[in-house]
């Protein structure tokens, strides 16, 4: 047989047979069905057709006016400023430093430029600048704490007291209790730098911070009597001195021992001066050395031809003895400070 | 484009209940069955819909049930097509080999199939299976003759038809829930894809599905359906002759038949009596045990004997070594393979679902519904692998006489 030739007659099949249905021969459900059906479609239609108007507008306003794409969209203006803060700066503050002009709109605000303003102050360690919508402007800060104070002179003006955080940032403190940072001792021994409108970081504040809040912590009565804290001998031989109401300088040592047991010797040391040479108190006191003996040095008063001791004005002239002192063995019971 | 899971109906409207299975076929094409769903069937006389009204409102309580059971919606539907306006016959065509070198192509396969599927039906009648035979090559038996080199290809289909309105109002009965129909599936074939094995089908296998109204029938060798057929009598019937002779309710006669109805007579007493009801209660008679299984299993030898008439020639016991295979509510009868051996004269045995089907649907009723599944899906594959080919083809043509 020919294949050009083949040309069978067709046989319906009952897929011939039209699928097309009415609602009059469906049941209930069959309708609640088709509804169903036909919802998905006139929903599909019109995110279709929303999306196609959408996309219309946009071309149009893209060719017309490109401009309005890229602008901001307008906003009610900022009715407020939420604050939260780990630290003591308020508000007020927080205004005073964005410096928002009066009547300025949410969506006009520039949030890096607000953020850059106030880490600027260098108080504030981390800050987020955010859009509460409609008309909020919500700052979230975390403040740096102050470690000790230290004197400066910015220009021509008079010497003032910053504060020094344990990250070695200088800044002007604000809004802190005035008795709680006349507490602070002051800084000794290092070299201001410049850097920008501030000051550059200091480095070992870290260590003071470590040795001052060791005092704070377990020998308030100590670090109520610290003054100043001097770097000076930090980078050489890495010593902290402390001048107290009590000694002139008091080394602790940063890499010798632990703060809490210098603490302590020196505690045990100052209580046995005390009570066995009230007369001669300690002019030095090395901690730094380590050890079961530890340097000191007294101020030996001079004594007159009568027997009596000399004014107190003459005594940076007079000179001082040096010893050691002897530390308790580490198992006798007397020896166990306890804070 | 998102891809999902596809969720497929089989559904069976049968003469006195109507199975609704949903399968979930995964991207892969791994079929799991989620939900069945089964009701009373209402409107269906001897497997075609009498009455489209109940018909409708049985199948969708029953496609709600099996919705709920699967959790899901049904995208499409595999129907289950039967009764007893089906009718069956086989047409064969040949072609001579075109190449020069012998070699048939494509374009042979093609022409034959065409050729072999193209008798024309009687006014009003549309097919609903082409079941090909398998070609022969020079006489030999091939399943692919493709590149295989002869002279005289050969090829035979045993066309199944119906009347278009018969089939048409079981198609609308599902569009009347708003699913399409995706395959439409002779009960028979559906029953024999799950229950006979390919060595059944190569050995030969005649597998019998005996629902309440019909009793479907298909006869396999050399792995492919020869020959397949409806006959309008069920076990409604054996049912309808105890109600008769007996002069019983419906419901009366049914308890009876399930309780004390066999395919064959092994009471030797004939003056065992049994009870209707077995309670003592105002109504309750005896009826003769023997008269019961005499009345079920004459009809029960019938159904075999038509069964065997119609099947003719081509059925032979040397040829069907596998045996018959029966399924279907009546299959539960005792002694019904028995009968069936004595019938045929080959062996008989009950269905037996696969080990992947579960507990729950081993039941013999269900071998239709999960046959549904599993030929759809495998016929749905083969129409996807010769589509391929014939995109192929045409793409080799276009090269080739470029």
């Amino acid at each position: 047989m020919s294949h050009l030739n083949v040309n069978p007659p067709s046989t319906r099949t009952w897929r011939d047979i039209p699928q097309n249905v009415t609602t009059k021969g469906m049941t209930r459900e069959g309708k609640k069905r088709l509804a169903f059906a036909v919802g998905n479609i006139v929903g599909l239609a019109l995110v279709i057709g929303a999306a196609g108007w959408g996309i219309y507008e946009l071309v149009s306003v893209w060719e017309n006016n490109p401009s309005r794409i890229t602008a901001a969209a307008s906003s009610v203006p900022l009715r407020e400023i939420a604050l939260r803060t780990d630290g003591v700066l308020d508000k007020a503050w927080v205004m005073r430093t964005l410096g928002l002009p009066k009547g300025a709109r949410l969506m006009e605000l520039n949030l890096p430029q607000l953020q850059e303003r106030l880490l600027a102050t260098g108080q504030v360690q981390t800050a987020v600048v955010a859009r509460k919508f409609p008309d909020i402007l919500a700052v979230t800060i975390q403040e740096r704490s102050p470690v000790a104070r230290i004197m400066a002179q910015v220009g021509a003006g008079a010497p003032q007291a910053f504060m020094v955080a344990r990250d070695g940032s200088v800044y002007q403190g604000v809004g802190y209790d005035l008795q709680l940072a006349e507490t602070l001792p002051f800084l000794d021994g290092v070299k201001l730098v410049r850097s920008g409108s501030g000051f550059a970081r200091v480095e070992g504040l870290d260590q003071v911070s470590d040795l001052l809040g060791a005092a704070r912590a377990n020998t308030p009565v100590l670090y109520r009597t610290f003054r100043v804290v001097s770097l000076a001998r930090y980078a050489v031989d890495a010593t902290i001195t402390v001048k107290s109401t009590e000694v002139d300088a008091i080394t602790f040592g940063v890499v010798s021992d632990g703060f809490y047991k210098q603490l302590a010797r020196l505690d045990y040391i100052l209580d046995e001066t005390r009570r066995q040479n009230p007369s001669q108190p300690l002019k030095a006191v090395n901690l730094a050395v380590g050890g079961s003996q530890v340097p000191v040095a007294f101020d030996i008063p001079t004594v007159t031809a009568d027997g009596r001791v000399p004014h107190a004005a003459a005594k940076p002239a007079a000179p001082f003895g040096t010893a050691l002192f002897s530390l308790p063995p580490r198992n006798s019971s007397s020896s166990k400070r306890d804070f | 484009m998102i891809s999902r899971n596809k969720f497929i109906g089989a559904v069976e409207i049968g003469t006195s209940k109507v199975s609704v299975l949903i399968g979930e076929l995964s991207q892969d094409r791994a079929l799991h069955i989620i939900g069945v769903g089964e009701c009373q069937s209402r409107g269906v006389i001897k497997g075609a819909v009498a009455d489209f009204k109940a018909a409708s409102e049985a199948t969708h309580a029953a496609l709600i049930a099996a919705e709920q059971s699967a959790g899901t919606r049904i995208d499409e539907v595999y129907l289950a097509q039967s009764g007893g306006h089906l009718e069956g016959f086989y047409n064969e065509a040949a072609v001579n080999v075109s190449s020069a070198d012998n070699m048939v192509s494509a374009l042979d396969i093609d022409t034959v199939c065409r050729l072999a599927k193209s008798k024309n039906l009687p006014d009003g009648r549309m097919v609903v299976h082409h079941l090909r035979r398998p070609y022969r090559l020079d006489g030999r038996i091939v399943p692919d003759p493709l590149h295989l080199v002869g002279q005289r290809l050969e090829a035979g289909y045993w066309t199944v038809h119906g009347p278009e309105g018969k089939i048409a109002d079981n198609i609308h009965v599902i569009r009347g829930f708003n699913v399409r129909v995706a395959e439409l599936i002779l009960s028979s074939l559906a029953s024999g894809t799950v229950l006979a094995s390919p060595e059944d089908r190569q050995n030969g296998a005649l597998v019998i599905d005996i629902g309440a109204g019909t009793t479907d029938f298909v006869l396999y060798r050399d792995g492919s359906a020869q020959m397949t057929g409806v006959v309008p009598v069920g076990g409604g019937h054996l049912t309808n002759d105890l109600s008769l002779g007996l002069r019983l309710t419906e419901g009366q006669a049914e308890k009876l038949k399930l309780r004390f109805g066999r395919a064959t007579v092994v009471t030797k007493d004939r003056a065992e009596k049994v009870w209707l009801n077995g309670d003592f209660a105002i109504g309750d008679r005896q009826f003769s045990r023997y008269g019961i299984e005499q009345v079920t299993s004459a009809r029960v030898w019938e159904i075999f004997e038509v069964v065997k008439k119609k099947l003719g020639p081509a059925f032979s016991a040397e040829k069907t070594a596998s045996g018959v295979i029966l399924t279907g509510g009546t299959a539960k009868l005792p002694g019904i393979d028995e009968a069936a051996a004595k019938v045929f004269g080959v062996q008989a045995r009950l269905g037996e679902a696969p080990g992947w089907v579960a507990e729950n649907l081993r039941d013999p009723a269900f071998s239709s519904v999960l046959g549904l599944l599993q030929y759809g899906l495998s016929s749905r594959a083969e129409t996807g692998a010769t589509t391929r080919r014939k995109t192929s083809n045409w793409i080799g043509k276009l090269f080739a006489t470029a």
